[in-house]
């Protein structure tokens, strides 16, 4: 589904990734780990095309999208939660995730039709996925944090993307909602049948949820492979998981 | 068209370069600082023009009126800045961009009409101080006197603000808000005062243009509009809050506009906004890196 | 660049107060009685306000619903007004064509400004809309050939059937009514919901496949065309332009008024436009001073009504319903 060979990004001569491979085969889960500062969120970035990268190659689905820009990775079927809250805060429920099935459907541009007949079926769906049918005509910056999480997540959904990028779905989260997430995650992959791409600092979610891992120090990757394979290794074990315990 | 024409009309076109500069100085240092376009910089201009007048013409028309005036008229401006700081404009940091820009608005149309109350419509001029009436001339190049004067002065206030900015612990902390505003609360500096001084400062600056304007201009209601688009134009294409940015594009649309004169007069007004256009166009986050 | 007072949520609240349409359909049937009972005078402002209030709406769209900086909308307005003006003078094509022509040249105008603005955000986008805007007054006031500078163009004939203050009247009020429906359409529709979505989290919004960029250029365009087309209204009223049309200080003067009204609502603008207005030629006639009571009002709403009137009004009200407790909040 998605390759990234040996990709490289600096930022005024500060290496943030630097030779980062990684893919991460259809209807998997695939967790990318590493301290802080090891260039998750910029590798992120360089997929979802908000960076573009100094060397290396991203492919999706057999055809090369370095450097194309966001909103067409978007429109390939790349889709993308954020690590802090980053939704539409004066928007409903409703319409935050009717922009991205909108956008989707091309339908953005329409200029005279209410917005209010149009995708009100396929916005509901995934409101209905993600149980958020009940509060979709509250502004959403009304709702409480988690509940905000998940409707970054529904946003993404609402791109019916075949790749979902989930940047740390869980931080700052009680456990109760952590475990909703986990629990969606895990459907949205088997029932749904979604590649998954993931960061994330709780170690117990992600040898819960992935099928790959791959761990990235200082911009590398350092080991890529089944949690079992990556929890032996010798490598990852001095550079992050003997560090944090 | 002889090349002494050219070099005296370069030198004309310099020294009106400088004048922009002074007033785009303060403009950019407060964007930069203060992170608010004001609107009321031209006002600041037109009052130091005006101040200034009365300074001079109260004193008799001599030298001692024009350098008194180049003191007094530039400091009152910078009290009025502070009162206009402390008054109103602090209530606003935290807004939006645009309800900072309609405050500063506001002042801009509130002054235009004190101004009109205190000095009337008509329009004020002063003549050039003895020791600057007449013309340089070296070989063939002839430069009026005080556009000389103002070449001198421009480089004296650039060199003061540089030295000011890199040497003294006020002016780091102010390139240092410029650059990173959190960096400064962290360090437990009361940015309160910093915001006033630095607002001050660069109201001193635009009295300071108004003031070095006044001999040679028709001193009038209006001029802080003209004035206002042009510092602006300076600023956003020397890149916002950089003060050498502002020097090189003032000097840039300085001896353009000196040039359009001699080339294509009736087009002169028109040219600052074409070189502003095509600048913009080629680089369209300014000259110089921008402090936002 | 947040707006915090640029709320949408608020005309929910409004929709479920059913005699808001019956208040504005009785508004209107008033209008449309008023020109046989009302001094010329009065005549002569309403229609003012009609104009003046498209054009405060038009800038709105792209200010308030598109976040966009725009500070020199008096451009459109100003070039359309001329275009009408300069076929008008120039040429022997008839009235209507003028008429259409104007919003398309200033529409199009938007787009060659909007092309270069686009690509930059927040401040800077407003600073080359001012430097811009500004260089094509320059042109205006200085190609004295053709626009005749600063002279202005003046005595500009009109064919009979739109030159009586009556008729002019009533096309205001028609034009006025059939672009606000247009717009409050568009607002409503996928594209405006875009726009606001932009206006809320442009990232957010390109990461779910927006291209935000040509979004907001077909804002720009559209808020041109509807500017120009106040420009044309302009000119039926009276008869005359001039460069300072299009001085950046206009441009200020049309930013008041969505502030003053309130840009959160629709109709905030119009409200705004009505009352500076007004103001203007009251206060006018008895003073040399307008300036300063314009900056005042100015500088009271800044620090005390950000919302402006209609927004305070819809807000005093709105706590009454639910929608309006979830709303503060969610502030």
């Amino acid at each position: 589904m998605l390759q990234i060979e040996s990709l490289a990004k600096s930022f005024s001569g500060f290496q943030a990734v630097g030779d980062a491979s990684l893919s991460v085969p259809r209807g998997q889960v695939v967790a990318v780990i590493g301290p802080n500062g090891a260039g998750k969120s910029t590798l992120f970035n360089l997929i979802t095309g908000h960076i573009k990268p100094d060397a290396g190659r991203i492919v999706f689905k057999g055809r090369e999208i370095t450097a194309l820009p966001p909103h067409q990775v978007s429109r390939l079927g790349v889709a993308r939660s954020f690590q802090l809250v980053n939704i539409f805060p004066r928007l409903t429920v409703f319409e935050n995730v009717q922009v991205a099935v909108l956008a989707r459907l091309k339908q953005s541009g329409r200029l005279f039709t209410p917005a209010r007949r149009l995708v009100v079926q396929e916005t509901f769906e995934v409101l209905h996925k993600l149980g958020l049918k009940t509060s979709s005509d509250r502004i959403c910056s009304s709702l409480s944090y988690g509940d905000q999480k998940v409707l970054e997540i529904a946003i993404s959904l609402g791109s019916s993307p075949e790749l979902l990028l989930l940047d740390e779905p869980t931080a700052g989260m009680s456990p109760e909602e952590t475990r909703t997430i986990v629990q969606l995650i895990k459907q949205l992959s088997q029932r749904e049948g979604l590649s998954i791409l993931l960061t994330e600092h709780d170690m117990d979610l992600v040898f819960d949820v992935a099928q790959r891992i791959m761990v990235m120090h200082q911009g590398r990757t350092i080991a890529e492979g089944h949690p079992a394979e990556v929890r032996r290794d010798r490598a990852v074990q001095n550079a992050y998981l003997g560090e944090t315990g | 068209m002889s090349v002494s024409m050219l070099a005296s009309q370069l030198l004309v076109g310099l020294s009106r370069g400088m004048i922009y500069f002074i007033v785009a100085a303060g403009l950019t240092l407060v964007f930069g600082v203060l992170r608010v376009i004001n609107f009321t910089h031209g006002s600041f201009y037109m009052l130091g023009a005006f101040i200034g007048y009365s300074v001079a013409a109260g004193i008799g028309h001599g030298s001692a009126g024009f350098w008194l005036m180049l003191v007094l008229a530039p400091l009152a401006v910078a009290g009025i800045s502070l009162l206009v700081e402390r008054g109103f404009l602090q209530f606003v940091y935290r807004r939006e961009h645009l309800i900072q820009v309609l405050l500063t608005y506001a002042l801009v149309l509130i002054a235009g009409d004190l101004v009109k109350f205190f000095w009337g419509s008509q329009y004020r001029s002063l003549s050039t101080p003895p020791i600057f009436t007449g013309s340089f001339a070296t070989g063939s190049i002839t430069v009026p006197k005080y556009n000389v004067f103002l070449l001198l002065v421009g480089p004296l206030v650039a060199l003061g603000l540089w030295l000011f900015l890199s040497h003294t612990r006020f002016g780091k902390i102010c390139r240092a808000t410029a650059t990173d505003r959190e960096m400064v609360d962290i360090l437990g500096v009361n940015s309160t005062w910093i915001f006033a001084a630095v607002f001050a400062l660069g109201g001193w600056l635009a009295g300071l243009g108004g003031a070095l304007m006044a001999p040679v201009v028709n001193i009038s209601l209006g001029m802080d509009a003209n004035t206002i688009i042009y510092a602006f134009l300076i600023v956003v294409v020397g890149g916002l809050g950089n003060i050498w940015g502002a020097l090189i594009s003032s000097l840039i649309i300085g001896v353009g506009e000196a040039f359009g004169a001699l080339f294509m007069p009736d087009w002169a007004v028109v040219l600052p906004y074409i070189i502003t256009g095509v600048l913009l166009i080629l680089r369209p986050s300014g000259l110089l890196k921008s402090v936002w | 660049m947040s707006m915090s007072w640029l709320d949408r949520s608020k005309e929910k609240t409004a929709r479920v107060i059913p005699f808001r349409p019956i208040l504005l359909v009785s508004l209107l049937g008033v209008a449309a009685l008023l020109p046989p009972i009302l001094p010329a005078y009065y005549l002569y402002l309403l229609t003012t306000v009609y104009m003046t209030a498209l054009l405060a709406t038009s800038l709105n769209f792209v200010l308030g619903y598109g976040g966009l900086l725009q500070l020199h909308h008096a451009v459109f307005f100003g070039v359309g007004a001329y275009t009408v003006a300069l076929v008008l003078t120039k040429t022997t094509w008839p009235f209507w064509l003028a008429a259409v022509l104007a919003p398309l040249v200033a529409a199009l105008l938007a787009a060659v400004i909007g092309w270069f603005c686009v690509r930059l955000r927040g401040l800077y986008f407003g600073m080359l809309t001012l430097a811009l805007g500004q260089l094509v007054w320059a042109i205006i006031y200085k190609w004295r050939s053709f626009t005749s500078g600063d002279d202005g163009i003046h005595g500009i004939p009109l064919p009979g059937l739109v030159s009586s203050p009556t008729s002019v009247y009533y096309i205001n009020l028609g034009v006025l009514v059939v672009c606000l429906l247009i717009l409050y359409a568009v607002i409503k529709s996928p594209f405006g919901l875009t726009l606001v979505a932009i206006r809320d989290n442009p990232v957010r919004s390109q990461s779910v496949g927006v291209n935000i960029k040509r979004h907001q250029l077909a804002a720009f365009v559209l808020s041109g065309f509807f500017a120009g087309a106040a420009g044309v209204l302009f000119v039926l009223i009276e008869q005359s332009v001039s460069p300072s049309l299009l001085y950046w200080s206009k441009s200020a003067e049309i930013l008041i008024m969505d502030l003053l009204g309130g840009m959160a609502v629709f109709l905030g603008p119009s409200l705004g436009a009505a009352i500076l207005v007004v103001l203007s030629m009251v206060v006018g006639t008895y003073m040399d001073y307008w300036l300063l009571v314009m900056g005042l009002i100015l500088l009271l709403l800044v620090l005390f009504l950000p919302q402006g009137v209609l927004g305070y009004l819809q807000e005093l009200f709105g706590r009454k319903t639910v929608q309006g407790g979830e709303r503060d909040a969610a502030n």
